[in-house]
């Protein structure tokens, strides 16, 4: 068996951890933030213990733990990890090694919506960090947009994909800004818009910043997207739609991705220090 | 002749009843929410407005509309942009200014304006709610502070915070954290006064990038004099200080251009 590597990404909302024995992921965990990046960090690795305990492995075992995401230092700091990686790195080698583009299907661009920033990185043939474009400025473009609009449709994050995809005449927002869209889906509920109609708008408006950083960078296939809005069928669809490309699948939950790159550069990291011993 | 003005703004509507031969004297004015049902509500809002200023419905010369909504206004007689009548309103009033900062309800714009008071040049905010009042609102809304409270709230701030981000949903997190860190109220709201002030100021180098010119503040934010202050201390002069209420300026100007022949 490969040594075990673990990565662990602390995010604005969520946290996740996976193990890995070499590419293959062998347990994950994920949570909701706590008050400090540290607790977050204790809580999501003894989810993931447990989970490593009930195959018979221990975190203990691991070889290298690399912590990525907004409190990856707090994390090192901790001594929880060994050290800690821009998420961006950690997302560009998560999506360019990930289980099924593995079978090479050559991952250049990966789009990443968080909850509270959006990123656009290239990779290059090696799955290096060539470029990227991020907003971390603006709440339109991130996920934190689409849990506001839910809660003022009265729908939940899962709903709202489906539901989206249900429409038969979209709205279209005519503003840019969470706070003023916000307003727009309060006039379309009280004018009897249809619920599916006001959701597509919302999810279209979403894919519209997603473009806007995108053009930033431009984009080259293979294309990727990660990150919790990712999930959502009908914003992928319309920056698919209006991107021209499809969207490739990596065979791993979108949200996981930051902490399966993680333990991607952990385990390359081992690889090369067996090499030169 | 007798004239109305209306702004219809996106969070409030404002009526003003003058006489243009003396237009210092505001014979009546009211402020009121914009809701849903602005457009029927007017008719009586105007009414009242009419009786409170003793005018007879037929002695009045025209209804000037402007605003967001500005074409909900029941029986206007011409419908004009926000700056135009802003920049009327500062003509009139201020004579010799030649910027004016108007923060409103969901924009805000820098105006400069030429020696016959007619706008020039524009600086504009209104596809963001940061710097406008909608921050203010949202904030107050989060944590339970009006409009009014504020002044008096900032006065008493011991250790104000600063709050770095612009977008209004990233700064309601930010201030919560303030919060939960033991920031009081007053250390919250002056940080949100002083970042309101530092966009206006922002905004008022765009359109001025040299040495900053005669300016007055307007709009319903100039109303807080803990914003007032960050800005005239960012610009390094002090203003101007609009006659009126400054919320009532882009309503007094509609009233003010009613018989403008050479405007379209």
């Amino acid at each position: 068996m490969s040594p075990i590597t673990l990565g662990i990404d602390v995010g604005s909302l969520t946290a996740e951890a996976v193990a890995l024995s070499g590419r293959e992921l062998i347990a994950s965990a994920q949570v909701d933030v706590l008050h400090d990046p540290v607790a977050t960090a204790r809580r999501v690795l003894s989810m993931l213990d447990e989970t490593l305990r009930s195959v018979g492995l221990d975190r203990r075992q691991a070889a290298r733990t690399i912590a990525t995401g907004y409190g990856r230092e707090r994390v090192c700091d901790a001594r929880l990890a060994d050290h800690h990686v821009s998420e961006i790195s950690c997302h560009g080698a998560g999506a360019f090694h990930a289980p099924s583009a593995a079978a090479g299907a050559g991952v250049r661009t990966i789009i990443d919506i968080g909850g509270q920033d959006a990123k656009v990185i290239r990779v290059n043939a090696r799955g290096e960090l060539s470029d990227f474009s991020m907003n971390d400025k603006c709440a339109a473009g991130a996920g934190h947009f689409l849990e506001l609009m839910c809660r003022t449709l009265g729908v939940s994050l899962d709903e709202l994909g489906p539901l989206a995809l249900g429409a038969s005449h979209p709205v279209e927002m005519s503003s840019r800004c969470s706070i003023f869209i916000e307003t727009e889906v309060l006039h379309f509920l009280q004018r009897g818009f249809d619920r599916r109609d006001i959701a597509a708008g919302v999810c279209h408006a979403m894919a519209d910043r997603v473009l806007s950083l995108v053009r930033r960078v431009g984009v080259a296939p293979e294309v990727t997207m990660t990150g919790g809005v990712a999930k959502n069928v009908a914003v992928r669809r319309e920056v698919e739609r209006r991107l021209g490309h499809r969207m490739i699948d990596l065979g791993l939950d979108p949200q996981l991705v930051g902490a399966y790159g993680a333990a991607v550069l952990g385990s390359l990291e081992v690889a090369r220090s067996g090499e030169r011993r | 002749m007798i004239a109305l003005g209306c702004d219809v703004g996106s969070l409030f509507t404002k009526l003003v009843v003058i006489d243009d031969d003396r237009p210092d004297d505001v014979m009546a004015s009211r402020v009121l929410r914009t809701t849903g049902t602005i457009g029927t509500d007017l008719e009586a809002e105007i009414d009242l407005l009419l009786h409170e200023a003793r005018v007879p419905r037929a002695r009045l010369g025209s209804i000037g509309a402007t605003g967001r909504f500005a074409s909900l206004v029941p029986g206007a007689t011409f419908v004009e942009d926000e700056a135009h009548c802003v920049a009327a309103a500062v003509a009139c009033y201020l004579p010799g200014v030649e910027v004016a900062l108007h923060l409103g309800g969901q924009s805000s714009l820098a105006i400069s304006l030429d020696a016959a008071g007619e706008p020039v040049r524009l600086v504009r905010n209104d596809k963001c709610a940061s710097g406008t009042g909608r921050f203010l609102e949202a904030m107050g809304r989060k944590l339970d502070v009006g409009l009014d409270d504020i002044d008096g709230l900032v006065a008493g701030a011991a250790k104000p915070t600063t709050i770095t981000n612009q977008c209004v949903v990233y700064a309601e997190s930010e201030v919560i954290s303030y919060i939960n860190d033991g920031a009081t109220r007053a250390d919250v709201f002056a940080g949100i006064c002083s970042s309101l002030g530092r966009m206006a100021v922002a905004q008022a180098r765009r359109l001025c990038p040299g040495a900053m010119r005669p300016y007055t503040l307007t709009g319903g934010l100039a109303r807080l004099a803990s914003v007032v202050a960050v800005v005239e201390a960012g610009l390094g002069i002090q203003r101007r200080p609009f006659p009126h209420d400054p919320k009532l300026a882009a309503a007094l100007g509609a009233a003010l251009l009613e018989d403008d022949p050479g405007h379209p």
